[in-house]
């Protein structure tokens, strides 16, 4: 059940992804809305993955845990875009 | 609860799929189709995730209880144990500290039967030592030395002599207690 809520919230995740990038289709200033957005979500990304001892004690998770999540938010991002590009 | 998370998830996927893929783009409406099915589709997989965490939280919660339960009841046979290997030691204690009272019962009762026997024995002149005895105190009177007493009237000289000190005292205290 646990990994029927994990896999739920990462179709959620991919869902949501392929909602900005339908959000982006709609008009070009939405479209760099959301470019921005992705920039700022990708940097974030990118700090959380080079400091993530230090926000695993800020959000008191494991750094094992930060990492999953980290890498299950890159996949659904990835798998969303890639298919409402795709479709 | 589980057939109800099964379908969101079911349509959730469908939902963001479906109208990506198949609904043709020359149609009008297409784009808001998307937009609402992926909303849809988002508040299906979010609705079933929430169905599913509460589920698995239960699910941990019944194990907690299943644990606790199972430790209650090892911890129930643990103790029962404990009292059962006590009171076999208590017993194993009462039985190594009864051959003490056996004993203790077993002299008084001995002791019962020797009174009795005292009791039923023959009268002190009948005793086949009493000549004896009675020799022993003539020559006391005469001022006889016990030394003398033992080698002549109890015939008990030599390596017998510490053997027959004994002999001497003991019908001495025989015959006195007797005679009180």
């Amino acid at each position: 059940m646990r990994a029927m809520y994990l896999a739920n919230y990462f179709v959620a995740g991919c869902i949501a992804s392929s909602f900005l990038g339908w959000v982006a289709s709609l008009h070009p200033t939405s479209f760099r809305a959301i470019a921005f957005l992705a920039a700022g979500v990708f940097v974030i990304w990118g700090l959380c993955w080079l400091l993530d001892y230090s926000v695993s004690s800020l959000l008191k998770i494991s750094v094992s845990s930060l990492q999953a999540f980290l890498l299950a938010g890159l996949a659904a991002i990835a798998i969303g875009a890639g298919v409402f590009l795709c479709s | 609860m589980q057939l109800k998370m099964f379908v969101l998830s079911g349509a959730a996927v469908a939902l963001w799929l479906v109208p990506l893929t198949a609904l043709d783009k020359r149609i009008g409406w297409h784009k808001s189709m998307q937009g609402l099915s992926l909303c849809a589709a988002i508040a299906c997989a979010v609705t079933a995730g929430n169905i599913a965490r509460t589920q698995a939280e239960q699910n941990e919660i019944e194990e907690i209880k299943t644990r606790a339960i199972t430790a209650d009841v090892v911890d129930e046979i643990a103790t029962s144990a404990y009292i059962s290997q006590q009171q076999r030691q208590q017993e194993a204690e009462l039985i190594l500290a009864s051959p003490g009272d056996d004993v203790e019962a077993t002299r008084e009762a001995l002791e019962a039967i020797y009174s009795q026997s005292l009791q039923d024995s023959p009268s002190t002149s009948e005793h086949p030592d009493y000549p004896i005895y009675l020799e022993i105190c003539k020559s006391r009177e005469a001022g006889k030395s016990t030394t003398w007493i033992v080698e002549n009237i109890l015939k008990m000289g030599g390596r017998k002599f510490s053997d027959g000190k004994v002999k001497l005292q003991t019908l001495l205290n025989q015959f006195e207690e007797q005679g009180k």
